[in-house]
């Protein structure tokens, strides 16, 4: 059984179709990267999955079930624009919001206690959440998500806000959902986020999904056709005739090779121009690669 | 578990109405005005019954200057009243008739008031035809001021009424006409009117309306509220939108029903003390309004109607805009109809039989404030009533259906205030 299983769902305002005949299959006890560039479709597809949206055609089940009122509380949403009640207390409204998906207000009392702790808020709890800076009320909102330890999690930028204590904790507490058997469903821009944690990523643009499948096969199909230089000095030599494409990076850049073109050859002219070479790999393309190769072409 | 008739999971909406209505009763709007309504009303009527029933404790000390010669001697037998603590109303220290030089009394008696040995002088002029003058230094004391005037006329008019050989007595005689008693004809048979009808019925006018516009409007706020803080994504991701509207309503009622049985309340002890403590202090007791219990029941029942239509729609428009701005613009469309009532009641008041009166009475959006009004000022055709709540319990099941499909297109909708043609094509999405 699939934690979530799209089929042929496609979503029209008015004249604008955000979501174009998508199928998709989540695995469960996975972490599933839904990538797309701004406009995508990203949203509508999540709004979709949580039966706040119905889609115009096809169908949605999740953990079995076609999604309907009732699968409201197997899911924990982080919706990517945060806001809460701003005049209640941090505790009184992950309690109501425990509550509304089915906990017990003396279960969720103890569990807000318990994540309020995690995260180290407790001393927080009976100020009003207007009162908290904005990372920590992204931080209340994480908590309402995950507080009825629901089997699907949809995290829409879970990082955006956090620094990067708060930012490693967080995703400490996704790697263990995962290891309890949930599965996560994380939409986000950061790719090198996506490239550590999920196991899955979905892409689509303009509605239609690119590409689908294992994070790892998804590389391995590209092949190792990308450098991975790091160095100091004149970049003159990246002008070689064997590099198709490159990203520049912070201390270095990542250059997609020519089919058949020799690395060796790049080395050498670099060695010619006197650069000093920290960092020179071989590797499959970065899923940063991936996806503007894949949304540009599209 | 679930209730058999909606099949709404009653325990969230339980928990959304509970929600709702501690964030309404916590608010400092809400605190002051459920108190400070009924405490104004208290102080007014205080301040009412203490103008009322304020007498004096202390004799007048009066200087009545005759200048005619005639006058001074019955003024002085029309000024026999006493206070309750048995001292005569008004002290007649002196009578000054025809005085030689007048300016000389005068400048005489102002120092005499002046140094608080007497409190007035009555000055009658020599021509009765003339002004008759009262000089005192607070000429603000009404509570004496009234029987002084009251003692002038009659003397006055006794006079000349003597000069044509006629006795006061006989003329009051005469004059002495009787009341109308209205008399107020329903099912229950006949009642004495004693004006109170028309009272009550623009008093029930003023609260429906008040009522309806006011808890629509707060209806309408805590909706956008939760739009504009965003926190309406994650409230949907846990509640369907139509519970969500369904307790919004409900736990806003439930407010608004607990500031009125404050009020109600407050308003019943204030007539019964009010009234004992009127009587206590000596005044005429309050007559007790009667209101009919069944029009405590139409009332009710048209209001019940009338909250959800007009809370319904005020929630639509609130899910419609994304800030204040917008939703001022917006909701005319619910408040335009509110204050139509307002501006025709009276002519329904005047005439509530009319055929103006009775179909304006039977349109939805108009019925729970016009036929209320209506059924207080004389029962209508049990017909017309029927007809009329059948029309309102249908236009709002009918409104609570095109708003909750409003309400579930529009909290998602964030940006340009959608046109009215844009939300009539939401009512189509699925």
């Amino acid at each position: 059984m699939d934690a979530i299983t799209l089929e042929n769902v496609t979503k029209s305002y008015d004249s604008v179709t955000a979501v174009s005949g998508i199928n998709l299959h989540v695995r469960q006890g996975a972490i599933l990267g839904l990538l797309g560039p701004n406009g995508a479709g990203k949203t509508t597809t999540i709004r979709m999955i949580m039966n706040i949206l119905v889609p115009d055609e096809g169908s949605i089940q999740v953990l079995g079930q076609p999604v309907s009122d009732n699968t409201r509380d197997l899911i924990g949403y982080l919706p990517e624009e945060r806001g809460l009640y701003p005049r209640m207390k941090v505790r009184e409204i992950i309690i109501f919001l425990a509550a509304l998906h089915g906990l017990t207000e003396a279960e969720a009392d103890r569990r807000a206690k318990e994540w309020l702790e995690t995260l180290g808020l407790d001393e927080w709890s009976e100020k009003k959440l207007i009162d908290l800076s904005k990372g920590m009320q992204q931080k209340v909102q994480f908590i309402t998500a995950v507080i009825h330890k629901p089997p699907l999690v949809i995290l829409d930028e879970p990082f955006s806000g956090l620094d990067p204590v708060n930012a490693a904790t967080v995703e400490e507490i996704m790697i263990d959902m995962r290891a309890s058997g949930s599965t996560i469903v994380l939409s986000t821009h950061r790719m090198e986020q996506v490239e550590r944690m999920c196991d899955s990523i979905c892409l689509i643009d303009k509605g239609h999904k690119l590409l689908d499948g294992d994070l790892r096969a998804i590389k391995q199909s590209y092949g190792k056709n990308t450098l991975h230089i790091e160095f100091t000095g004149s970049d003159a030599f990246l002008k070689h005739p064997a590099i198709l494409s490159m990203t520049r990076l912070g201390n270095g850049v990542e250059a997609k090779l020519k089919p058949g073109a020799d690395p060796q050859e790049i080395l050498k002219a670099a060695v010619q121009e006197n650069v000093s070479i920290i960092r020179f790999e071989l590797l499959e393309p970065s899923l940063n690669e991936i996806f503007i190769d894949r949304t540009s072409r599209a | 578990m679930k209730s058999l008739l909606t099949g709404l999971p009653v325990r969230k909406l339980r928990l959304i109405i509970k929600r709702e209505y501690l964030t309404r009763i916590k608010t400092k709007g809400f605190i002051i005005g459920t108190i400070l309504v009924p405490l104004i009303g208290l102080a007014f009527c205080l301040l009412i019954i203490f103008l009322v029933n304020h007498k004096p404790t202390h004799s007048m000390r009066l200087v009545i200057v005759d200048n005619s010669g005639t006058l001074a001697q019955p003024i002085t037998q029309g000024l026999d009243a006493k206070l309750e603590n048995g001292q005569p109303e008004f002290n007649i220290v002196q009578t000054v008739l025809r005085p030689a030089s007048p300016d000389a009394v005068q400048q005489d008696l102002r120092a005499r008031i002046n140094s608080e040995k007497i409190d007035a002088y009555l000055w009658i002029p020599r021509d009765p035809k003339d002004s008759f003058e009262l000089h005192m230094r607070n000429p603000d004391n009404f509570s004496l001021i009234g029987p002084l005037s009251g003692a002038v006329d009659q003397a006055v008019i006794s006079a000349r009424l003597s000069e044509r050989g006629v006795h006061l007595d006989d003329i009051k005689a005469v004059l002495h006409g009787n009341d109308l008693k209205l008399m107020k004809v329903s099912d229950a048979g006949e009642a004495e009117e004693k004006g109170q009808s028309i009272g009550i019925a623009i008093a029930l006018v003023v609260l429906l309306y008040t009522a309806l516009l006011m808890y629509g409007i707060i209806t309408m706020r805590s909706v956008l509220e939760e739009k504009t803080t965003r926190t309406m994504e994650v409230l949907i991701s846990a509640v369907p939108p139509f519970e969500l509207l369904t307790g919004k309503i409900l736990g806003v009622a439930a407010a608004a029903f607990t500031q009125f049985a404050v009020w109600m309340i407050s308003t019943a002890l204030l007539f019964t003390y009010g009234a004992l403590a009127a009587m206590g202090m000596g005044g005429t007791a309050m007559s007790g309004v009667h209101v009919p219990i069944s029009l405590v029941l139409y009332a009710t029942i048209f209001f019940i109607g009338g909250y959800f239509l007009y809370s319904s729609m005020f929630a639509a428009i609130g899910a419609a805009c994304s800030n204040e701005q917008d939703a001022q613009q917006l909701q005319w469309i619910a408040m335009a109809p509110l204050v139509f009532c307002m501006v025709i009641y009276s002519m329904v008041l005047n005439d509530p039989t009319s055929t103006a009166s009775v179909v304006l009475s039977e349109i939805p959006f108009f019925a729970p404030v016009l036929m209320a009004l209506r059924i207080s000022l004389q029962t209508p055709p049990a017909w017309q009533i029927a007809l009329s709540l059948f029309l309102l319990l249908a236009t709002t099941v009918g409104t609570i259906w095109a708003s909750a499909k409003i309400y579930r297109v529009g909290i998602l909708m964030y940006g340009k205030r959608p046109s009215l043609v844009e939300m009539f094509r939401w009512l189509r999405y699925s």
